[in-house]
C-alpha cells in the first residue's frame, strides 16, 4: 500500500462515503450508524498510515491533471499528515458522541451526511498543494458548516446558520482575490512552485481576510458564539475544535510554508492574534451561556495559535501546531461535557446551574481536567503548547506582546474556574433544572477519554512532538533542524 | 551513584498517590499507611543523595526538541532543600495520618498529599526550566484539591488560591521566557545574566513567581482564607513548610546563581522593600487575630520577609541568614500549626476567646507550642534568634538603617502576638466556653511529628553550627570567599561577580553533554583558596583570582552575628522586653483577658480604622483586582468591542443589504422601457469611456 493511495483514500473514503450514508441509512438506521463511524474510523487509520511518509524527510506531491489546466495536486508533508490525523481523530470521536446525542432527533440523515462530507472536506484541503483546490475544499466545509448549525428548523436557528455561512464566504471572497491577486504575479496556483515568494501586503490583508473569518478571529469572529447556540454541542464542537482550526491550517500552509510576508504584516497578524485573544477571553469573562463561553474561549485560544504562526521561528510555528492538537482534545471534552450538562438540565445558562458536581461525577472531573490543559497548567497538553508559543512570540522579539499574551493566560484562568465553579460546586440555584443522571455512557465515557487523552498528550509530550517537529523543519525548510535541536541564534 | 536515584523521590509519592485514587473506598486505613510509607521512604532516598555528598550527580534524559529535556541536577543548594523537604513529608504524613482519619474526603486528601509532596521534589531538583514549570505548575492543581476538601464551602477559597498563585506562576513563565531569550538555554546551571534592561524584568518577574510561592505580599491573600477552610495539616504542609522550601529556594537560585544579585544594586533594594513591607504589614494584621490558625498564618506571611530581606541584602551573611531562618521557620511554623490541629481536635475550636488553660490538659502540645513560639520570635537560645540576627546583621551591613529597624518592628509584634495567643490558650483559668471540656494530649502518631521538630528547633538554636557548616555554608561558600578576599570591604561587586562565575563554572556542567565528566566542586571544609589552585584552564578564572588570598572561616565565625552579646543582638533583646511589657499592658487593661491583649494597639486612633479596612479586605488585591479591575476591563471591552462588532453584522449589514435591495428592486420593475433606457445609457457610457478617454 503506496503512499499514493493512502492521500486518496483519506480524501475520497469521506468525500464520497459522505453520500452513500443516507442510502445505508433508508435500510437500517444502527447501520448507518455504524457505517458512519466506519468511515470516520478508516479515514483516520489512513492519515495515521502517512506518518512514516511524512517521517521520511522528504515531501511528497501527488499530482493529477484533471483537464482544462486543472490539475489536483496534494502535498503529503509533516504538517499535512500532523493536521489531517488530529482533526480525523477528533471528528471520529464526535461522530462516536452523536451516537448517542442525535438519536432523540429528527433530520439524522442529513446530520450524518453533512459529518462525513465536512471531514472529508477538511481532508481534501488539508492536503491541497493548490490554491483553487484548496479554496474548492474551503467552501464544501462551509457548505456543511451551514446545514449543521442549522440542523434544527426554527427560525432563530436558521438565521444564525446564514450568519455563519454569509460570515465565513464573505472572507472567503476576499481570500479568492487575494488568490487572484498572486496570480497576477507568479502565473500558477500551485503552492510548491511559489515556495519563498515575496508577496505584497494587500494579497496578505485580502487572504488573512478569509483566514480569520473561518478561524473566528476579532472582527471576523462573533458567528461562532451564534453558532455555539444552534442546539447541538455536536456542531458547536465540531466547529469549535475542528472548523475553526482550517483557517489556522491556510495560515501555516499559505504564509509560513509557502510566501514571504511583508515584515510589518508579521507584525500586524501577531498583533491581530493578541488582541483577539483579548478580546474574546473577556467576553469569555461576561457570558452566562455555557457554549457561548466555551466558543470564545475557542476564539481566544484560536488568538495564541496565530500568534504563534506569526512569529515565524521553529519554536512558535512547533508551539502553534502542537496547540492544534492540545486545543483541539481539550475543547472537544468541554463541549463534550457541555453537551451531557445541557441534556441533563435542559440549560445552557449557568446563573441556573450549581451544584451538579454530585449529580455528574465523571463529567465534572473530565470538564475541570480538560479546564487545566486549556489553561495551561502542566502535567496537561496545553502547557507546553501555550509556554511554546509565548517562547517564540518573545524570540521574535515582540516583548510585549508576550507579556500580553501572559496577562491573556491569567484571563483564562479567571473566567474557565468562575464557569467550573458556577455550574459544578456550590448548591443548585434552580431546583427545577435538576438533573437526575449523568448522559448516555457513549457520551459521558467520550468526554472522559478526551480528558485522559489531555493529560497522556502532556506528560508523553515527547510523541506528538516528534511529529509536530516534522511538521516545522518541512514548513520552515531543512535550516529548522538546528533551532528544533535546541540551538537558538 | 547512579543518577537514576534522582528519579525515586519523584516518582515513589506520585505512585502512592494515583494508588491512593484507585484503592478501594472502604479500605480502613490503607491509604494512611501508605502515605507514611512512601514518605518515610522518600525521606531515605533524600537523606541517601544529601549524604552521598555528591556534587555532579545529575540525571539528563533528552526529552523532546528546543532544549526542553528532563533534566534533574543535585549539587549542594538542591540536595540540602530535597532533604528538608522530605522530612517535612514525611513528619506530616505520620501527623496526617491520625489527624484526616476518617475525615470528610480523607482518600482524596492522602493522594494530593503525596502527589504534592513529588511534585515539590520534583521542582527542587529539577535544572530546566521546562521541568521546573512542569512542577511547580503542576502543584497548582493539588493546591486546588487540598483545598476544596477543606469543607463544602471551601471552593471560594481554593479557587482564589489557584487564581493567585496562577498569576505569580504566569509572571514567573514569562521571566523565564525572558531569561531564556537573553541566555540562549533552559538549562538552568547555564543561566548566568546581567540584572539591566530585559534581564532585571527577567528577574523581577521570577522574583515574583518565587516570593509568591513562598507567600510574600501581596500574593498572600489565600493564606489566612485557607487557615480557615482547608484541613489543618494541610496548612502545616504547604505554606508553613514546602511552599516556603521550595519559594525561597528557588529565589536563592535566581539571586545568587543567575543574576549574582550585588548589595545594594537595584534587585537588591527592590527585595528589601518587598522583604520589609511583607514583615510590617503582615505581623500589623496577625497582632489582632483572635483565631489560632488565623494569627498563624498571618505570620506564615510575615517570616517570608525575613527571608526575602536577607537574601535581598546581597551579602554572605544575610543571605545565609534568609536561608537559614527559610529552614527555622519551617520548623516552628510548621509545629506551631501541628500544636494548632491537637487543640482544634481536642477542645473542638481554634476561637482565642473560648480557649485557655489548657496547659495541664495537654502539657505535650503546650511545651511544643512554646518552644515554637519563642523560636519564631527570635527568643534566645533558640533557632529562630539566631537566623534572625544573621538577617539582622546583612540588613545593617547594607548601611540602609531603615531595613534592620522595620526587622525589629516585626520582631515586637510577633513576640507580642504569640504573647497573646499562647497566654489565651494555655495558660490563665481554664475556659468554660471551651466545646470539649475534657482535651488531653494527641496520640503517638501527632504527637511525635511535633516533638521531633520542637527538638529540631532547640538542636538548631544551641547548636546552630550544625546546620549552618552542613546546610547554609556551601550555598554561600563562593560569596564569603568573595568578600574575604577583599579585604573585609564588600569590595565591587564586579569582583564579586567574577568570582561568583567562576566558581558556578566549575560547579555546574557545562553542557548535557558533558555531564558525565562534571567536576567536583569544592567541598564544604574546602577552603576556597584550594579551589583556585586547580590548574587553571578556564581564562576567565586567571582574570579573577587574587594572589594571596586570606583564608575564608567558615560560616560560623565569619561574623559575630551568633554574639548574643553584640549590640545587634542587644537591640533585638530590648525589642522583646517591649513586646512583653506591651502584653503585660494588654492584658491588664482588659480585666485579665489575654485574647483582648492585642486592643490597646487595635484601638489607636489611626490604626483602628486601618485595621477595619484590613478585616474588610480593603487591602486584599484579590478582591480588587478580580472582583473590580478585571470585571470592569471584561465588561468594558465586551460591551464596546464584541458586541460593537457584532452590531454591526447584526445591524449595519442587514440595514445595508435590505436598503440596497429595495433600491435596486424599485428599479427591477418590469417595464419594458425602464430596460431600455439602462441600456442605452450603458451603451452611451461605454462609446464616450472609448471615444473621449481611452484615445
Amino acid at each position: 500500500m503506496g503512499w499514493e493511495f493512502s492521500v486518496l483514500a483519506t480524501v475520497l473514503i469521506p468525500v464520497l462515503g459522505a453520500f452513500t450514508v443516507p442510502l445505508v441509512g433508508l435500510a437500517s438506521k444502527p447501520l448507518r450508524n455504524a457505517w458512519a463511524v466506519v468511515l470516520g474510523a478508516a479515514t483516520f487509520f489512513f492519515a495515521l498510515t502517512l506518518v512514516p511518509a511524512a517521517f521520511s524527510g522528504e515531501t511528497r506531491v501527488f499530482s493529477w491533471a484533471v483537464g482544462l489546466g486543472v490539475d489536483a495536486t496534494f502535498v503529503v508533508d509533516g504538517l499535512s499528515v500532523f493536521m489531517a490525523a488530529v482533526s480525523s481523530f477528533i471528528s471520529t470521536l464526535i461522530i462516536v458522541y452523536s451516537l448517542g446525542y442525535i438519536k432523540d432527533y429528527q433530520y439524522q440523515q442529513e446530520y450524518f451526511l453533512m459529518v462525513v462530507l465536512f471531514l472529508g472536506g477538511m481532508m481534501g484541503l488539508v492536503f491541497s498543494a493548490n490554491l483553487i483546490l484548496m479554496y474548492v475544499f474551503w467552501e464544501i466545509t462551509g457548505i456543511c458548516s451551514w446545514r449543521l448549525v442549522g440542523f434544527f428548523r426554527d427560525r432563530e436557528v436558521i438565521v444564525k446558520a446564514d450568519k455563519t455561512f454569509l460570515t465565513t464566504f464573505g472572507g472567503a471572497v476576499f481570500m479568492l482575490l487575494g488568490f487572484a491577486v498572486v496570480y497576477a504575479s507568479s502565473g500558477t496556483f500551485n503552492m510548491l512552485e511559489m515556495r519563498g515568494m515575496p508577496i505584497s501586503g494587500l494579497a496578505v490583508g485580502l487572504i488573512t481576510m478569509g483566514i480569520f473569518a473561518k478561524s473566528a478571529t476579532l472582527p471576523f469572529h462573533t458567528w461562532l458564539p451564534d453558532a455555539g447556540v444552534a442546539p447541538t454541542p455536536v456542531t458547536a464542537l465540531l466547529h469549535a475544535a475542528v472548523l475553526v482550526k482550517i483557517g489556522v491550517y491556510a495560515f501555516a500552509r499559505i504564509f509560513n510554508f509557502t510566501f514571504a510576508i511583508p515584515a510589518d504584516w508579521q507584525f500586524y497578524l501577531m498583533l491581530a492574534g493578541l488582541i483577539s485573544a483579548m478580546v474574546a477571553a473577556c467576553a469569555a469573562l461576561v457570558e452566562t451561556n455555557i457554549k457561548r463561553i466555551l466558543a470564545y474561549s475557542t476564539v481566544s485560544q484560536i488568538g495564541y495559535i496565530f500568534m504563534g504562526l506569526a512569529a515565524m521561528n521553529s519554536i512558535g510555528i512547533a508551539g502553534a501546531v502542537l496547540f492544534i492538537l492540545m486545543h483541539g482534545l481539550a475543547k472537544a471534552g468541554l463541549f463534550l461535557a457541555a453537551g451531557v450538562i445541557e441534556h441533563g438540565t435542559g440549560t445552557k445558562d449557568i446563573t441556573r446551574m450549581g451544584g451538579l458536581f454530585g449529580l455528574m461525577p465523571v463529567t465534572a472531573v473530565a470538564f475541570l481536567l480538560c479546564v487545566f490543559s486549556i489553561v495551561g497548567v502542566p502535567p496537561f497538553g496545553g502547557f507546553f503548547s501555550k509556554l511554546m508559543v509565548i517562547m517564540g512570540v518573545v524570540q521574535s522579539g515582540q516583548i510585549a506582546i508576550g507579556a500580553l499574551a501572559i496577562a491573556t493566560a491569567v484571563l483564562t484562568v479567571v473566567y474557565l474556574l468562575r464557569l467550573f465553579t458556577l455550574v459544578f460546586l456550590g448548591q443548585p440555584r434552580d431546583a427545577s433544572i435538576h438533573a437526575h443522571r449523568e448522559g448516555y455512557p457513549v457520551m459521558v465515557w467520550t468526554v472522559a477519554a478526551l480528558a485522559a487523552l489531555g493529560l497522556a498528550a502532556g506528560i508523553l509530550v515527547a510523541w506528538p512532538m516528534d511529529l509536530v517537529n516534522i511538521a516545522v523543519r518541512d514548513v520552515l525548510g531543512n535550516p529548522a533542524i538546528r533551532d528544533i535541536m535546541g540551538m537558538i541564534h | 551513584m547512579n543518577p537514576n536515584i534522582l528519579l525515586w523521590p519523584i516518582l515513589a509519592p506520585v505512585a502512592a498517590g494515583l494508588l491512593c485514587l484507585v484503592l478501594p473506598k472502604g479500605l480502613k486505613w490503607g491509604r494512611e499507611v501508605l502515605a507514611v510509607l512512601a514518605t518515610a521512604l522518600t525521606a531515605y532516598f533524600a537523606w541517601t543523595i544529601f549524604s552521598a555528598g555528591d556534587d555532579g550527580l545529575r540525571l539528563f534524559v533528552p526529552w523532546t526538541s528546543f532544549g526542553i529535556h528532563f533534566d534533574l541536577f543535585a549539587y549542594h543548594l538542591p540536595r540540602f532543600i530535597l532533604l528538608a523537604a522530605a522530612g517535612f513529608e514525611a513528619l506530616l504524613a505520620l501527623y496526617s495520618a491520625s489527624f484526616m482519619h476518617g475525615k470528610w474526603r480523607s482518600g482524596e486528601y492522602f493522594a494530593y498529599f503525596l502527589i504534592t509532596a513529588g511534585l515539590t521534589n520534583g521542582a527542587i531538583l529539577a535544572n530546566n526550566f521546562v521541568v521546573l514549570l512542569f512542577f511547580w505548575e503542576a502543584l497548582l492543581v493539588t493546591l486546588y484539591g487540598m483545598i476544596s476538601i477543606g469543607n463544602r464551602e471551601a471552593v471560594r477559597t481554593s479557587t482564589k488560591a489557584v487564581i493567585v498563585s496562577g498569576i505569580a506562576d504566569f509572571c514567573m513563565i514569562l521571566g523565564i521566557v525572558f531569561a531564556w531569550k537573553l541566555s540562549g538555554t533552559l538549562t538552568m546551571s547555564q543561566v548566568h545574566l546581567e540584572a539591566a534592561g530585559l534581564g532585571a524584568a527577567a528577574f523581577v518577574l521570577m522574583g515574583i513567581g518565587a516570593m509568591a510561592k513562598a507567600g510574600a505580599m501581596p500574593f498572600h491573600t489565600w493564606i489566612p482564607d485557607a487557615a480557615i477552610d482547608s484541613p489543618l495539616p494541610f496548612m502545616a504542609y504547604l505554606p508553613a513548610a514546602l511552599e516556603k522550601l521550595l519559594g525561597i529556594y528557588l529565589l536563592a537560585r535566581i539571586s545568587l546563581e543567575m543574576f549574582a544579585i550585588r548589595m545594594n544594586g537595584s534587585m537588591s533594594v527592590f527585595l528589601m522593600i518587598v522583604g520589609a513591607v511583607t514583615i510590617c504589614f503582615a505581623v500589623w494584621m496577625a497582632l489582632i487575630q483572635k483565631d489560632y490558625k488565623k494569627l498563624l498564618s498571618f505570620h506564615a506571611i510575615s517570616q517570608v520577609g525575613y527571608m526575602v530581606l536577607g537574601i535581598g541584602t546581597g551579602t554572605a551573611i544575610g543571605i545565609a541568614g534568609g536561608v537559614f531562618h527559610m529552614l527555622n521557620h519551617a520548623m516552628y511554623k510548621c509545629t506551631l500549626f501541628l500544636t494548632g490541629g491537637s487543640v482544634e481536635r481536642q477542645a473542638g475550636t481554634t476561637d482565642l476567646k473560648k480557649l485557655g488553660g489548657l496547659f495541664s490538659a495537654m502539657p505535650i502540645t503546650a511545651v511544643c507550642f512554646w518552644i515554637a513560639a519563642f523560636s519564631i520570635s527570635g527568643v534566645p537560645p533558640f533557632n529562630g534568634f539566631v537566623s534572625k540576627e544573621m538577617v539582622f546583621h546583612g540588613a545593617y551591613q547594607t548601611g540602609h538603617i531603615i531595613f534592620p529597624i522595620a526587622a525589629w518592628i516585626g520582631a515586637i509584634f510577633t513576640f507580642a502576638s504569640f504573647l497573646k495567643l499562647g497566654h489565651a490558650t494555655y495558660l490563665g483559668a481554664r475556659n468554660k466556653e471551651t466545646p470539649n471540656q475534657k482535651p488531653r494530649d494527641p496520640n503517638w502518631a501527632m504527637a511525635v511529628p511535633m516533638m521531633v521538630i520542637a527538638a529540631g528547633c532547640v538542636l538548631f538554636g544551641v547548636y546552630a553550627k550544625l546546620p549552618l557548616k552542613h546546610f547554609i555554608q556551601p550555598i554561600v561558600q563562593e560569596r564569603m570567599a568573595a568578600e574575604a578576599s577583599l579585604h573585609g570591604g564588600h569590595g565591587t561587586a564586579t569582583e564579586i561577580r567574577q568570582i561568583h562565575e567562576t566558581t558556578t563554572a566549575q560547579t555546574a556542567p557545562a553542557g548535557h553533554e558533558t555531564a558525565a565528566t562534571s567536576q567536583t566542586s569544592p567541598t564544604v571544609s574546602q577552603p576556597l583558596a584550594a579551589a583556585s589552585a586547580v590548574p587553571t584552564s578556564e581564562p576567565v578564572k586567571q582574570a579573577v583570582a587574587p594572589p594571596a588570598q586570606p583564608p575564608v572561616d567558615d560560616l560560623w565565625h565569619h561574623s559575630h552575628g551568633f554574639a548574643v552579646f553584640s549590640w545587634i543582638a542587644g537591640i533585638s533583646i530590648a525589642c522583646l522586653i517591649i513586646a512583653l511589657l506591651l502584653h503585660r499592658y494588654g492584658v491588664s487593661k482588659n480585666q485579665g483577658k489575654a485574647y483582648l491583649a492585642s486592643e490597646p494597639v487595635h484601638n489607636l486612633p489611626v490604626a483602628k480604622t486601618l485595621y477595619g479596612w484590613g478585616e474588610a479586605r480593603v487591602f486584599d488585591l484579590y478582591e480588587w483586582f478580580v472582583g473590580g479591575i478585571l470585571k470592569g476591563f471584561a465588561v468594558t471591552v465586551y460591551v464596546l468591542i464584541d458586541r460593537g462588532i457584532d452590531a454591526i453584522y447584526e445591524h449595519a449589514v442587514t440595514f445595508v443589504g435590505g436598503v440596497s435591495i429595495k433600491v435596486l428592486r424599485s428599479y427591477h420593475n418590469g417595464v419594458y422601457a425602464n430596460y431600455l433606457a439602462w441600456a442605452v445609457g450603458g451603451f452611451v457610457l461605454i462609446a464616450i469611456y472609448l471615444t473621449l478617454i481611452v484615445k
